[in-house]
């Protein structure tokens, strides 16, 4: 006779709890895409990948509470961050037509290194914080350690590599992250905070903008090394 | 008609001895194609493998009981393997209970370690260093290992291959809650670069600089060579099996030991693992071969996501 398997299997997440985890995991692991990719125009692109997660979680999370705003949040999340400002970026840079490949500061492997270790540290700071997510179709917390993660991982992106293309796609995905950890703790929250998060991300966006092309101007590279020698 | 355990047992074994080299070869043949070359026969690895038994075997100065022993030790590794994972059967046969996922693991590694040795004793600086860098790759990628059995072990409480596949056949959640889609992905990278696949490693390559697996076996000739190859189609089977029938697709095994079922186990296993086989060629198609020391960045992204896995698991229950 088949010898039975004696295990007793912890259950798994429901359906919305898996498909919600899987998407705030995805945009974690876009983060650690985009250290991997040396090119700053695929790093954009992975930019607007990520958001397009970021609008697929307001969207299944409005289809399951019937909440009209989440989808006019998803709504603009994707003309805003997947398609203006990936492209307005993209424009700059094919007028910059320097450093198609951005600079490390490390080696990829170490950074990736870095990254499992700081999000450990979200993963373990958020679990440790009693959050009560008990409302019905609310977001799981594991994707509020994701969320944590992601803002973390993206400061390591930022802090190790050196031109602005990355520190902004990376001030970009910080942003992504905040938007998901919002989306667990305060998925309903009013339509116009939310708007105006989305506006804060457009003024960063002009910022960044004004930022290359100044610094593309003046040292004709979107490497920040230059920066290091600037004496008051 | 039942058959008794031991028979579908040894049946696991002789599936996996005698159909590896035409999974190698129906690769090859796909490879091929896809490259617009017409390729060799699929059976082309039965004819090499008898070819390489009849000729002579010689084996450089100096050499000593090692260089000989490699090729049998890691054949017979290899072989053991098939004893402790799902090949035909969804339930555990006897001797299934003798080793975890870590002991498969363990056994696999051994096989490694003793061509590994062999190409050192050699004294050739091309399998040296061959054997160098494939027991420096293989320590790097042993962390993803590691933690896909972790993610296993809590996901299933048990760490053997069985309840694993058990897990997944269970409910469609549990297939895919995305703890276990992490670790499918991960074991899918683990497995490319230990089948000395494209963004490791051209497995089809004759230039030397680039070799990592290939470059160990140079100095053996003759049958030892033959049961080398042999080893490595058998070894390419076996991580397909554990990926196929662990971790993407445990279905499609035989419930019981009706000669029927067993029976039917059989191209069922060997078209999944055709199929594998066939994703494979087509990555090695679509990519082009990583540098050296890019190889790192590949290692880094497997262990990223074998860790991301086991983090959702352990502080989220995902």
């Amino acid at each position: 006779m088949p010898v039975p398997l004696l295990v007793t299997v912890p259950s798994p997440p429901t359906t919305f709890d898996g498909v919600t985890e899987a998407l705030a995991v995805l945009v974690l692991l876009v983060v650690f895409a985009m250290m991997r990719e040396a090119l700053l125009r695929s790093q954009v692109r992975l930019y607007a990948f990520q958001s397009l997660a970021v609008a697929a979680l307001a969207g299944v999370l409005g289809a399951s509470q019937h909440a009209g705003e989440l989808y006019v949040l998803a709504g603009l999340s994707v003309v805003l961050k997947v398609v203006l400002v990936p492209a307005v970026v993209l424009r700059l840079l094919s007028a910059a037509e320097v450093d198609l490949a951005g600079s490390h500061r490390f080696g990829v492997a170490t950074m990736v290194l870095l990254g499992v270790v700081v999000s450990v540290i979200g993963f373990l700071t958020v679990s440790n914080i009693p959050i009560n997510s008990s409302g019905v179709n609310s977001l799981p917390v594991p994707a509020l350690s994701a969320a944590a993660a992601t803002v973390l991982v993206s400061f390591v992106l930022v802090m190790f590599r050196a031109d602005v293309v990355s520190q902004a796609v990376g001030f970009f995905s910080m942003e992504n992250g905040v938007s998901v950890a919002s989306l667990v703790v305060a998925a309903r929250m009013p339509l116009i905070l939310e708007v105006g998060f989305l506006f804060d991300l457009l003024v960063a966006g002009v910022a960044f903008g004004v930022l290359m092309r100044a610094h593309h101007r003046r040292s004709a590279s979107l490497s920040t090394e230059t920066l290091d020698q600037l004496r008051g | 008609m039942q058959l008794p355990p031991a028979a579908v047992q040894a049946l696991q074994v002789l599936v996996v001895l005698f159909m590896a080299p035409l999974v190698s070869g129906v690769i090859a043949r796909v490879e091929a194609r896809l490259q617009g070359r017409r390729g060799p026969r699929s059976l082309q690895p039965y004819y090499d493998i008898a070819k390489l038994f009849r000729k002579e075997m010689l084996a450089p100065e100096g050499a000593s009981w090692v260089f000989l022993a490699a090729p049998v030790v890691a054949f017979t590794s290899f072989l053991t393997v098939p004893l402790l994972i799902p090949v035909l059967t969804d339930f555990p046969l006897p001797l299934g209970y003798m080793g975890d996922i870590m002991g498969g693991g363990l056994i696999l590694a051994l096989g490694g370690f003793s061509v590994a040795l062999a190409a050192l004793d050699t004294g050739d600086p091309y399998s040296q260093l061959g054997s160098s860098r494939a027991m420096t790759f293989g320590a790097l990628i042993e962390p993803s290992v590691l933690f896909v059995v972790f993610a296993v072990a809590l996901i299933t409480t048990t760490d053997l291959p069985y309840a694993m596949a058990a897990v997944d056949r269970s409910s469609l959640a549990q297939a895919l809650r995305p703890a276990h889609l992490l670790a499918a992905v991960a074991f899918f990278l683990v497995v490319l670069s230990d089948t000395g696949r494209i963004p490791v490693e051209t497995h089809t390559s004759t230039l030397e600089f680039g070799m990592i697996d290939e470059a160990r076996t140079f100095e053996h000739s003759g049958p030892a060579l033959a049961l080398l190859k042999w080893g490595s189609a058998i070894k390419q089977m076996v991580l397909y099996v554990i990926l196929v029938d662990v971790f993407c697709a445990p279905w499609g095994l035989a419930g019981s030991r009706q000669l029927g079922g067993v029976l039917l186990a059989v191209p069922v296993i060997l078209a999944k693992a055709l199929g594998a086989g066939t994703i494979f060629a087509v990555i090695d198609n679509s990519f082009s071969k990583l540098r050296l020391y890019k190889i790192t960045e590949f290692m880094a992204s497997a262990f990223a996501l074998s860790a991301v896995s086991v983090l959702v698991l352990y502080l989220g229950g995902g």
